[in-house]
């Protein structure tokens, strides 16, 4: 055993702003450090993407008769591998640490909690970009689906954003699992349904008229619209246009960082008053 | 703006903190109120060790909640380092470090160099500083060998000096420390009383919560008795044992004893108290008399045929005596 006797002084950062990104770009490393501890990593970011591609192709095998149809498919199951794995792992960014019996050190820390579940969020939406990243890999090698985009700029432009707004919406999602001790009920309820609702695999337009407000509230479904538009030489979709589609996506994926924000302050205040954040 | 105490002397001040949980009916309506603190009032001054002593559910955890900005209180007032506990709750986190006793609190998938490095980025180290200061830590507390290890692998003494580093990292004015030594073996216990002696040496206050009396004796320059949510007794651990300097203590240490024993001795004249480990091989009685040696033979007599007396001694009574009294009044 040593001394604690002349150790450096713990001096802090003075900026708020060094103080905020200090923290999440801690919470990236250390989320990506505990993502990849377990071995069990290649489950969400390799088998499960290899086995939506396949599910896809055969589904739509038989019609699957031109090159763009198979890359709409590819974008697609990209998609939906990248929303499934942001869903169950950003809405656990934090609830997490309530299994693993860190959720007081957490709550200790003199930062808000929003700041640092919004670290974590952007990682464990990252794990969806492998999962996606995957997806398109399978589809070029095995099904030898060219890759010919309309615009590579501007599909590059439409993926960061909808990176983006499933951050976003992971983060609201977030809070309202941390509300509830049996909030994974809500997470596994979510993933199909959104599926569906944002198009990743059918087209929006063939949804009942009463499933389309909600379409249209989901970021992501006008992300995959931008990413479509952008890839996919023809493509029509909703009929909109590449930069209405990037606006709509950017004005809810303010709303959905706002929202978040707010709820993350009640959930904070809630949390003190009830003191059972921490209990699983 | 911060809100100065009264004296600015005081690390901590609390003021009639009382703290109730309400458990509600599925319809929502109010079933029970439990009150877990019933206006408490207690102060630390800067740089003394103070302990906080009681049974389970006494409202010690409940305390280092409120004054860790962890728990509001339902009522009453509680100043940290002369800042108020429900204004200025980031700056008082900034300012403290808190243990917790037992397993959580760690990321056990990952080394302690990354558990050190992540606390100290959320408590906003300066990076440069933190590349010093995180491996002297680890050399202070005996990890610097295994500092690349995962923390899964360390054993409970391991875990718990890391999480004396962890709440050290950001060189805090004042430590919480919910007990910090449950569970140990006792050279891992010892080493922890070793490392909050250092501590305090180092001019950090330091408030302690703790089951072991002969640790809050050991340690603690003053010491709360906290009973069913209030404080029954404060005083120096010295002050404390007065209360009960009207007793002796006699200890035995036996082969065979049994309950039935115990439950003999309890009937016996002058006994006040009788405190029994019965676990182990060896067992440990504790019998608190007014009479003290004069008492020994009616003990002695009372063994059961089969049972063995190791040794015997007539001791002054400690501040575990002081304390079962107090908290049994």
């Amino acid at each position: 055993m040593g001394s604690l006797e002349g150790l450096t002084p713990g001096k802090r950062i003075d900026s708020d702003l060094g103080r905020r990104s200090q923290v999440i770009k801690a919470c990236i490393v250390l989320t990506a450090k505990l993502f990849f501890a377990d071995p069990q990593w290649i489950i969400p970011s390799i088998i499960a993407p290899f086995i939506f591609t396949l599910v896809a192709f055969f589904l739509f095998g038989g019609q699957a008769t031109t090159g763009s149809f198979l890359l709409y498919l590819v974008l697609g199951s990209g998609l939906m591998g990248m929303w499934g794995t942001t869903i169950y792992g950003s809405s656990n960014s934090i609830s997490f640490d309530r299994w693993n019996g860190t959720m007081e050190s957490t709550l200790a820390a003199p930062i808000p909690l929003s700041w640092i579940a919004l670290g974590r969020v952007l990682f464990n939406t990252f794990e969806g970009v492998i999962n996606a990243v995957f997806i398109l890999v399978i589809g070029l090698v095995w099904f030898q689906v060219g890759f010919g985009l309309v615009n590579p700029g501007l599909f590059f432009l439409a993926s960061v954003s909808t990176f983006l707004s499933l951050s976003a919406f992971g983060l609201l999602m977030c809070t309202v699992i941390l509300l509830s001790r049996k909030g994974g009920f809500i997470t596994n309820s979510m993933e199909i349904p959104v599926y569906i609702a944002t198009g990743t695999m059918f087209p929006v337009t063939i949804l009942p008229i009463v499933a389309l407000p909600f379409a249209f509230l989901l970021a992501p479904t006008w992300g995959i619209e931008a990413i479509r538009l952008s890839a996919l030489p023809g493509y029509t979709g909703l009929a909109t246009s590449y930069w209405v589609d990037l606006g709509i996506l950017a004005a809810e994926t303010a709303a959905y960082i706002g929202l978040a924000f707010a709820l993350f302050k009640r959930v904070e205040a809630y949390a003190k008053r009830n003191g059972t954040l921490e209990e699983y | 703006m911060n809100r100065p105490t009264a004296d600015p002397t005081l690390a901590v001040e609390v003021r009639g903190l009382t703290r109730e949980y309400t458990t509600r009916s599925f319809f929502g309506t109010v079933s029970r109120v439990t009150k877990a603190l019933d206006g408490i009032d207690f102060s630390v001054k800067k740089g003394e060790l103070f302990g906080l002593i009681g049974p389970n559910g006494a409202g010690k955890t409940t305390t280092v909640k409120i004054l860790t900005t962890l728990l509001t209180q339902t009522s009453g007032e509680a100043f940290i380092l002369g800042l108020d506990i429900r204004k200025d709750l980031y700056e008082i986190r900034r300012r403290i470090g808190i243990v917790f006793g037992g397993e959580r609190g760690l990321y056990n998938r990952v080394s302690a160099l990354d558990n050190l490095r992540y606390f100290s980025d959320l408590y906003g180290v300066d990076p440069a500083v933190a590349k010093l200061r995180i491996p002297e830590l680890l050399k202070a507390v005996g990890l610097a060998d295994r500092a690349d290890e995962r923390v899964e692998k360390y054993s409970r003494g391991m875990k718990q000096r890391l999480h004396i580093a962890k709440a050290l990292v950001h060189d805090p004015e004042l430590l919480f420390l919910d007990e910090p030594t449950i569970g140990l073996d006792p050279g891992g216990a010892r080493d922890i009383r070793n490392m909050i002696r250092e501590m305090r040496s180092q001019g950090k206050t330091i408030l302690l919560t703790t089951h072991y009396m002969f640790e809050a004796e050991e340690l603690c320059q003053r010491v709360a008795v906290i009973s069913k949510g209030k404080i029954v007794a404060l005083d120096t651990p010295s002050e404390l044992k007065k209360g009960v300097r009207d007793i002796a203590v006699i200890e035995l240490r036996t082969y065979g004893a049994t309950t039935e024993y115990v439950d003999r001795l309890k009937q016996l004249p002058n006994v006040v108290r009788v405190v029994a480990e019965l676990d182990s091989e060896v067992q440990t009685i504790r019998v608190q008399t007014p009479l003290g040696a004069d008492l020994l033979s009616q003990v002695v007599s009372a063994l059961p045929p089969d049972a063995k007396i190791i040794d015997r001694t007539i001791k002054e009574p400690t501040l575990e005596d002081a304390y079962l009294r107090l908290v049994e009044e």
